[in-house]
């Protein structure tokens, strides 16, 4: 099954996670800069305070929305129905579902928002998923998990090292969570969708960082191939979108590489020296691919501060 | 899934057939006695070595360990029959590659201990994954059998040789398989015990500081599985996988500082730098339940001992 990937890549580098019971600090997370606004009822919603945090939800996604930035709401394997209920309207863009045990649970959550999509009068299928897989049991059948709707947009290991409980080595390094990224990127590879996430490592904890070490995981994790990251403080914001954007010398260097590399084509050469490194068609793509993805870069950070000043943003 | 209980920091695998290892072992203070039938074992002793474990059993668990038995990969029924007496713990099985081989190990297993008189069910698995075909069925294995309580592998000196890989290199050559193996264990909610990577760049068996060293590091990662060659590295490892009372004193803060959280509705808080929320507490709980067993096993041990030491051995 492909999941949507005929869709261009959308420019997901930094989540903030809010509160779903702190409306004004919700409302306001769109001022940092952010990619996606995470209204979250699973990490940062006590278990009593859950019903009201539900109540106003679908007001919130739409002031948020208001701003132009995507807004996806983190609701909890465990409690489906009563999360998509409160989440669903037509301004969400999709859920994040944390805690998740199985592809039954995602089949689950895939009719729920179906069927809620049709009662409130929203295209079918506009909805996407996201999956966390921060349990042993997710992480164990990633690939069936990733298959399991056509909604799903993209996977992450959420807060993974904290659900399973994993800790850092003498090295700093989280124990398995290189394992764990690795197949996480590669089965969001095979199944077509952006991984998310950020290589964390000590004393990091959590998605929690200071902007200097929230760069270092951001720019470790682009390197091994996520997209963006999930994270809670607002400080955090301005590092990840950092991170995950291609360096304005990496175009320029990746702009040298493909001028060369298109004389040498020109010339008849399926490959040119540059220095001590061989370009041939793959380095060529990949160059062509940072490139496209530094200006996908640029059109969504231009289109975010349009849409915060107020201007006109033309469809994507 | 019931929570394990079992209490492995440190162990000693030994060839049953030298006497002096298996007469003194009961004084090591370990955890556990590993029994060697499989490599230590020279091939024109396997035989006779298999009647040994019935009256080594007692030997070996009078200063309070449990006795383990490692049999031989191709000789499952001749091995089982000779070692699942009263008083024998678990058997390891080496380089399992098939769900289908814990199975067979169940049945005869099972059988034995309806015919001897042990309680059902009492005597683990352990499946050593040791190949790289052992890594692929991973998850089947460790879910083969209820007797398979701790599981791991997939580093060593099978593995390496397996896969065609150096042995001592000062990296982590088998991040892979012991990736998938940890991933399988926890995902069955059993005790994994593929320790992370500390470099042993020279193969030494008998180092204490670096057993350890090791043990700490394993333990800080979630593991609490031990088990050595040397009775050098048997105190270390005792040392290394129990929690410091510091640490405890420290959950015990963290607790407390947990339920002030919950009365005030936050869900976590920053205090001096240290993050208090849901995941701290739960593993606040979970070391200090995990320091009340090891103190647990310390004391039946001691009283073991105490108790062969007044009988005059």
């Amino acid at each position: 099954m492909t999941n949507n990937n005929d869709l261009p890549e959308k420019v997901r580098r930094s989540w903030l996670m809010a509160s779903a019971s702190q409306v004004d600090k919700a409302v306001a997370a769109p001022q940092s800069n952010v990619d996606v606004v995470l209204l979250d009822l699973v990490e940062f919603v006590a278990e009593k305070d859950k019903p009201t945090a539900r109540e106003g939800l679908a007001d919130t996604v739409r002031q948020i929305k208001e701003s132009g930035v995507d807004v996806f709401a983190q609701v909890d394997s465990e409690l489906l129905y009563a999360d998509l209920h409160a989440c669903v309207c037509p301004e969400l863009t999709g859920v994040v579902i944390a805690h998740l045990e199985s592809v039954a649970q995602v089949e689950e959550a895939d009719a729920l928002i179906s069927q809620l999509e049709d009662q409130r009068g929203i295209p079918p299928s506009a909805l996407e998923i996201v999956v966390a897989l921060d349990t042993a049991q997710a992480n164990q059948d990633a690939f069936e998990i990733a298959r399991a709707s056509p909604r799903i947009t993209g996977l992450t290991l959420g807060r993974a090292e904290l659900v399973m409980d994993l800790r850092p080595e003498p090295s700093g390094e989280i124990h398995l969570m290189q394992y764990l990224m690795q197949k996480l990127i590669t089965v969001a590879g095979a199944v077509g969708v952006p991984a998310y996430g950020a290589w964390w490592r000590e004393p990091d904890r959590g998605l929690l960082a200071t902007p200097e070490n929230t760069l270092a995981a951001a720019l470790r994790g682009r390197a091994i191939g996520f997209k963006g990251s999930f994270c809670v403080l607002e400080n955090q914001v301005t590092p990840l979108n950092q991170g995950f954007t291609p360096t304005t010398q990496e175009v320029a260097e990746a702009g040298k590489l493909l001028d060369a590399f298109q004389s040498a084509v020109a010339g008849g050469a399926a490959s040119i020296r540059q220095g001590d490194r061989i370009i041939d068609s793959g380095a060529a793509l990949q160059a062509q691919s940072l490139i496209d993805r530094a200006a996908a870069c640029e059109a969504h950070d231009k289109a975010k501060v349009d849409a915060l000043a107020g201007r006109p943003v033309p469809a994507p | 899934m019931a929570e394990h209980t079992a209490v492995h920091r440190s162990g000693l695998t030994m060839p049953v057939v030298t006497p002096r290892f298996i007469d003194n072992a009961w004084r090591r203070g370990c955890d556990f006695i590993n029994m060697d039938l499989e490599d230590s074992v020279p091939q024109n002793l396997k035989g006779y070595a298999r009647t040994l474990i019935k009256d080594a059993i007692a030997n070996v668990t009078k200063g309070g360990a449990e006795a383990f038995t490692r049999i031989n990969h191709d000789l499952v029924l001749a091995d089982l029959e000779g070692i699942v007496w009263p008083g024998l713990a678990k058997v390891n099985y080496p380089k399992a590659e098939y769900a289908e081989e814990i199975q067979t190990l169940d049945t005869i297993i099972s059988r034995l201990e309806r015919e001897r008189g042990i309680r059902p069910g009492t005597v683990e698995i352990g499946a050593n994954i040791e190949t790289s075909v052992g890594v692929a069925n991973a998850y089947d294995i460790a879910a083969a059998s209820p007797r398979v309580r701790e599981f791991g592998g997939a580093g060593g000196y099978d593995m390496s040789r397996d896969l065609g890989m150096e042995m001592f290199v000062g990296f982590d050559q088998f991040v892979y398989g012991k990736g998938e193996v940890e991933l399988a264990a926890r995902a069955l909610g059993l005790e994994p015990h593929t320790a992370p990577f500390t470099a042993n760049t020279t193969g030494s068996v008998g180092d204490p500081d670096r057993a350890f060293r090791e043990a700490e590091a394993a333990r800080k990662c979630g593991f609490r599985v031990g088990g050595g060659l040397h009775p050098n590295v048997v105190e270390p490892q005792t040392k290394g996988f129990t929690p410091t009372q510091e640490e405890v004193d420290e959950a015990h803060q963290i607790l407390e500082r947990y339920r002030e959280l919950e009365v005030s509705g936050e869900t976590w808080a920053d205090i001096d730098g240290e993050i208090v929320d849901r995941y701290e507490a739960a593993r606040a709980r979970k070391l200090i339940d995990w320091s009340e067993l090891c103190a647990q096993r310390d004391q039946e041990k001691a009283e073991a001992v105490a108790r062969v030491e007044r009988l005059g051995e």
